[in-house]
């Protein structure tokens, strides 16, 4: 048997895997209803013509007397590339990992008789073009303002993004099989998501610090100021900032990024794909360890039905470090609050101001998650309804697990705020809790029966409580810090949130027997 | 089983609506200390009607009376004395089997040191009880059925409706669970079990019902459906092909023949 796949086999199998990445988009975007999926390509494609609109107001005043290549503008056009960069990396890292672990025709492909080396070295190469397309498809407006502002010369901007696409691939790959070696296949896939989420915040949390740190400022945007810029940043024919010439069009940086990319990603996609097969198999031979066993004769433990139901429920998300490293990502972006806090500690009403909104923020979307995971990720959705219990007490018990859990995340950040303000943690406390009981309760009207493995595209279920949850976060996020600054302002999102809660209460789902 | 037993389920006139009928008008009654198998091919209803029972599935219109509790009007007490068993075995990967049959206790209220012993006995009866302590989430099919099987049988159930409790188990697997079914309706224990293994339904079931398109079309013991069923043979899959309107296994066998590429074979 030949060990190289024939060409038509390779087409039919990259046909196949274009064929999935659509389904899985359009998955995503519309569940799979046709009107939604129209629906969903009529207003992207509305959306997409107002970025133009939202480029040309943005760009057309740089290019009004010809663009100017300064400091400011290689920063900014840099910055953008390797934001860019690290979001694509990020996404790569989740995607690659979730290639060994989750794609339901591994078995298919490693028991085929085609070189299965073969069969995913397309299938990195299609990780590679989808992650251009989607990049290309978020700048584009950006790019064709600027070509057509500036000259066609802007439109090497794709050539950019193609090239920084590759390397997140192949970086991507390197780092996972990196990840295996040293960690296993029992641990990757949970260090795999947080190395993404790290990598994905990472450059944006990391400019906010600097920012703070150098001008007391929670915006990235005083980093591109230009007299600071003068002092702190290379020459302008540096090789830092390649990628901004390189995206205004200068040929030679294009053509080596490019090239430099295109190797890399060969070499990286050609490791992976050989090393594929191997991994693959550690990753599917991974089973549930049990780490303490419990002893043979330890008695149950009497409860009532409530905190049964509770138990399990804290049980299940505490022994899936996956699930919770998920869900916990949100607090990555309380650091630069938290730095804000260091800095500032003498300022308290500043303090709360600040702060209070991020913590309510981050606290109202981690109880959406974890809502989520207690209401409706529901493994054994049978039994629970079969039990006989109210669904009063069943829906109750779900909805204090994921408070308890939301308290005992929020409780630590409330007492380190009291140190330095006790009026003001009291209010971030009452704000948050007033978020995370406005998510639990969005969850709950909306709540959908599903695996708990399905807790990444648990927005697909329910788009309107993906904005819900949103809304109701940002309403008490603002509420929070007008009360924490004394503003009587504070009334008015008050009623953003009852508006928003009004509205999911209103267009909430009808629910059946089981749930 | 005496005809005079009282009635662990009554079903009267059951009807549920999807986008055409599932279950039209259906009416059943199974005595307390039966084993009563429900046939049917597929889409014919009866996974509908035993989840309208157990409360998973709200009927359009009809009654449900279990061990003469009116299910619809007190869902609460008669979940109390029935236990469900999907065809798809449904634990919690991250709790070991134990600690499984513990959440059920706790469901049902039940007594911790009765629970405890109660656990060990399933645990054995299953051949669970070396596995006790690992989670469910490395387990085989046959393996998560029987952990389910055992949190269906932890309370004591005096109804027990399993939809196809044998599929994915092994010989030996589904021994062990026909053995623990028997053993519990000689106990006096209903047991209502849907199955396509028509040679289980044959040598287990007191009555077989069969329900074809959302109807109950024959019923009765394997003697009274032989006797109403015009088939030649004389077994239980000829009867349920004459009554379901399958016609014999010969006609079944006479569609397209499957040509296997003699170079490939």
């Amino acid at each position: 048997m030949s060990q190289t796949m024939a060409l038509p086999a390779l087409m039919r199998f990259t046909r196949h895997e274009l064929r999935l990445a659509w389904r899985d988009w359009a998955w995503i975007f519309s569940g799979w209803r046709k009107t939604g999926l129209r629906r969903t390509l009529i207003g992207m494609g509305a959306f997409y013509a107002i970025l133009h609109f939202v480029a040309y107001a943005v760009l057309s005043p740089h290019f009004a007397d010809g663009f100017v290549f300064d400091q400011t503008a290689l920063a900014v056009i840099s910055v953008t590339v390797v934001l860019s960069f690290t979001m694509m990396l990020s996404q790569m890292i989740e995607s690659v990992t979730r290639a060994f672990y989750a794609r339901d025709d591994l078995d298919l492909i490693l028991s085929s008789p085609a070189p299965s080396r073969d069969l995913f070295l397309v299938r990195i190469a299609m990780m590679a073009a989808t992650n251009w397309v989607m990049s290309a498809l978020v700048i584009s407006p950006f790019l064709n303002v600027a070509a057509s502002l500036g000259g066609e010369r802007w439109l090497a901007g794709y050539l950019v993004i193609l090239a920084a696409s590759l390397t997140a691939t192949g970086s991507g790959v390197l780092m996972t099989l990196a990840l295996f070696r040293t960690a296993g296949a029992r641990r990757t896939r949970l260090y795999a998501q947080i190395l993404a989420a790290v990598v994905g915040a990472a450059f944006l949390i990391g400019m906010q610090v600097v920012a703070i740190l150098s001008f007391g400022s929670m915006s990235r945007f005083a980093l591109f100021d230009a007299d600071f810029l003068a002092v702190h940043v290379p020459a302008a024919n540096s090789i830092w900032w390649f990628p901004a010439h390189a995206v205004a069009g200068q040929a030679d940086i294009v053509v080596m990024m490019l090239g430099a990319s295109l190797a890399f990603f060969a070499a990286a996609a050609w490791c992976g794909a050989v090393q594929f097969p191997r991994i693959v198999v550690m990753a599917l031979g991974v089973s549930e360890n049990t780490p303490h066993k419990r002893a043979a004769e330890q008695p149950f433990r009497r409860r009532p039905v409530l905190g049964t139901l509770i138990h399990k429920e804290l049980k299940l998300i505490t022994r899936d470090p996956w699930l919770v490293s998920q869900t916990l990502m949100q607090v990555l972006y309380l650091i630069p609050p938290a730095v804000m806090l260091w800095i500032s500690f003498g300022e308290t009403a500043e303090i709360s101001v600040l702060v209070a909104p991020v913590v309510v923020m981050a606290v109202g979307q981690l109880a959406g998650g974890l809502a989520w995971l207690t209401i409706s990720g529901e493994d054994a959705p049978d039994l629970i309804a079969t039990a006989p219990i109210s669904a009063f007490t069943r829906l109750c018990a779900k909805a204090l697990a994921a408070l308890a859990l939301i308290a005992a995340v929020l409780l630590p950040i409330t007492v380190g705020m009291a140190v330095v303000s006790l009026a003001g943690a009291v209010v971030t406390f009452i704000g948050a809790m007033i978020a995370a009981g406005s998510a639990i309760l969005i969850q709950l009207w909306f709540r959908a029966q599903a695996k708990r493995t399905t807790f990444r595209r648990r927005q697909v279920a329910s788009k309107a409580s993906t904005f819900a949850e949103a809304g109701a976060s940002i309403a008490c996020a603002g509420g929070t810090a007008l009360v924490a600054a004394g503003s009587p302002l504070a009334l008015l999102p008050l009623a953003l949130l009852f508006i928003v809660l009004g509205i999911s209460w209103s267009i909430r789902p009808k629910h059946n027997a089981t749930n | 089983m005496p005809p005079s037993s009282p009635a662990a389920l009554d079903i009267l006139n059951l009807r549920k609506h999807f986008t055409e009928p599932a279950v039209d008008g259906l009416s059943l009654t199974v005595r307390a200390g039966e084993f009563y198998a429900l046939l049917g091919p597929n889409g014919a209803g009866k996974t509908t009607t035993l989840r309208m029972v157990a409360g998973l599935l709200e009927a359009d219109a009809g009654s449900v009376r279990i061990c003469g509790i009116d299910a619809f009007a007190e869902p609460i007490a008669a979940k109390q004395v029935l236990a469900w068993v999907p065809d798809e075995p449904m634990v919690y990967d991250k709790l070991t089997p134990l600690e499984y049959l513990e959440f059920v206790s706790g469901l049902w209220s039940m007594d911790v040191d009765f629970a405890r012993h109660k656990a060990d006995t399933l645990l054995d009866a299953f051949g669970l009880a070396p596995h006790a302590n690992e989670r469910c989430g490395g387990f085989s099919k046959g393996m998560r059925q029987k952990v389910a099987l055992a949190g269906a049988l932890i309370h004591e159930p005096r109804l027990i409706i399993l939809d196809e409790p044998l599929t994915g188990l092994d010989a030996g697997s589904a021994r062990q669970v026909k053995r623990v079914l028997t053993d519990l309706v000689a106990q006096g224990v209903t047991v209502i079990m849907t199955t396509h293994i028509l040679e289980v339904a044959e040598r287990m079931a007191d009555r077989i019902g069969i329900i074809a398109r959302g109807q109950l079309v024959a019923e009765g013991t394997l003697e009274e459906l032989r006797a109403r069923a015009s088939a030649d043979g004389n077994s239980l899959e000829d009867i349920f092909l004459e009554i379901v309107g399958g016609g014999s296994k010969g006609e079944l066998l006479t569609g397209a023949p499957l040509h296997i590429d003699e170079k490939v074979a």
